[in-house]
């Protein structure tokens, strides 16, 4: 419940920075220019409180909004 | 044709040495002087003309490299695209004296030479991009082609492993340089500084220009590369690359850009306005001779730009006497999104305002007034302008609004929109 919650949360804020971009692709990653990738690590890095840096922006945390919520969730766990 | 003799000349005397290279291939300078000199042979057979205008899509790769020089060898134009001194799009003609003095502006004040690894990570057909490979291909040096700054980790791969799997067992690089506009050097300050902080040592030399870097983002940057002298620009396609800063060793100070270089000069006209003189500048805008006039009078460019000379000679910035919105060093015309947000059947009424953003600086913003009985969401309208309007174009941020504040002759009132600051 929680997760479907943050998921929500996650799509919410990215979809109002990212217009263009389409958040329900499994191919999330190729549809980021540079800008797109950091926009994602800065507004999740403010709205959870974690750090994210270049190492976290890969094409596997980045694959699909599922797997954007995973990699958030292992931050917060840590 | 300098650049030209000067990669024949590698070819003869170190033709193993790497010229470019990219994710997928190297070029040696032989690779690149007999390919270059190939695809001039068909250009011509295919009919390119001395003194003609030549484009082609500027792909990231060795290839587009290629082409360029070899439109160079057959004397012809590779027309450069710009929004930036008059507002409206054009393509503004740069001749082979005007590339080879802003090459050598930029050894005189940055030291090219032949063991660096020069790392172009932004669009090669803006001058930003493209005017870094005459200086490091005329000195010998190698070009290191990056798709984008996508992948953050990608720029440290070739400090990291040689840059190419044909170069193992030789010599790395012992000294790298990079354009980064001040966007990229912000997001390689957040997000990956651990990683910049760790090559230091080897960063000969940053570049920075197109838009206003923040003092914190390069005091910041001083902080990280204490070593490495860093560079603020002034450069346009229309002028080319006229003045720059050294922040590392002058102090961080704003706006500053520093004296002219080697082949240029610069003065302040009445207006306010900064006028550049010198080999570097264009010769005009192609097949249009209007536009041309306004901007190039008597041999100097006018800009857009306002700025001031201090007693020491240096230019400082003072932002657009128009309404361009400089976002992340991009220049996007408002008046061209308005016109191409008029043809959305979804909104009736429009502005395009600049408006801060974390990364870039500035970005553009839509404001709309929804048609009669549309409930509007900003995806429909940017998904509209996407196939109207380069991607640097479309607005970032929207918002709906009852009404766009107009002058009393009916024009948007923009300056009631203008960003503070």
């Amino acid at each position: 419940m929680a997760n479907d919650k943050m998921k929500e949360r996650i799509i919410e804020l990215l979809s109002a920075a990212l217009p263009l971009v389409d958040l329900d692709s499994d191919f999330l990653f190729s549809e980021l220019d540079s800008l797109g990738v950091t926009t994602i690590l800065m507004i999740l890095s403010e709205e959870y409180g974690i750090v994210l840096d270049a190492k976290d922006a890969t094409p596997r945390n980045l694959k699909n909004i599922d797997a954007i919520l995973r990699m958030v969730e292992g931050k917060l766990k840590r | 044709m300098l650049l030209l003799d000067s990669i024949a000349r590698f070819a003869r005397q170190k033709p193993d040495n790497p010229a470019i290279i990219t994710a997928t291939e190297m070029l040696t300078y032989s690779d690149l002087h007999h390919r270059v000199c190939e695809r001039a042979d068909r250009l011509k057979a295919e009919g390119l003309r001395e003194g003609q205008p030549y484009s082609f899509p500027a792909t990231q790769d060795a290839d587009f490299i290629v082409t360029y020089l070899a439109v160079h060898l057959c004397r012809a134009f590779y027309p450069l695209h710009t929004t930036g001194t008059t507002g409206a799009s054009k393509s503004v003609i740069i001749s082979d004296e005007a590339w080879t003095a802003n090459a050598e502006n930029l050894i005189d004040r940055f030291g090219f030479t032949p063991d660096l690894l020069f790392i172009i990570c932004g669009p090669l057909g803006h001058l930003g991009s493209l005017s870094k490979i005459h200086p490091t291909l005329m000195t010998g040096g190698t070009l290191y082609i990056m798709d984008s700054l996508k992948d953050l980790n990608a720029f440290f791969k070739p400090f990291k492993d040689p840059p190419h799997p044909s170069l193992k067992g030789r010599e790395s690089f012992s000294r790298f340089a990079s354009f980064l506009v001040p966007s990229s050097i912000r997001m390689l300050l957040q997000f990956a500084r651990e990683e910049l902080a760790a090559v230091a040592h080897r960063i000969a030399f940053i570049e920075t220009g197109a838009a206003p870097i923040a003092q914190h983002d390069m005091e910041l940057l001083c902080e990280v590369l204490p070593h490495s002298r860093l560079f603020n620009t002034y450069a346009s396609t229309e002028t080319g690359i006229v003045c720059s800063y050294e922040f590392s060793r002058y102090g961080c100070r704003p706006g500053v850009v520093g004296k002219p270089m080697k082949h240029s000069s610069v003065r302040i006209g009445e207006d306010g306005r900064v006028i550049c003189a010198g080999t570097t500048l264009m010769m005009g805008y192609v097949d249009n001779p209007e536009a041309t006039a306004c901007v190039l009078v008597d041999g100097e460019v006018h800009t857009a730009d306002l700025g001031f000379i201090d007693d020491d000679g240096m230019l400082h910035l003072l932002g657009r006497d128009d309404d361009i919105i400089n976002t992340g060093g991009y220049k996007v015309n408002p008046i061209e999104v308005e016109d191409a947000v008029s043809a959305c059947p979804l909104v009736r009424d429009c502005i395009c305002v600049p408006d801060p953003h974390p990364v870039l600086g500035t970005a553009p913003k839509l404001l709309y007034v929804p048609a009669p009985d549309c409930e509007v969401k900003p995806r429909a309208i940017a998904e509209f302008l996407k196939a109207r309007l380069e991607s640097y174009k479309i607005p970032l941020f929207y918002e709906s609004v009852e009404a766009i504040r107009r002058t009393f002759n009916g024009k948007p009132d923009r300056k009631a929109y203008k960003v503070k600051g």
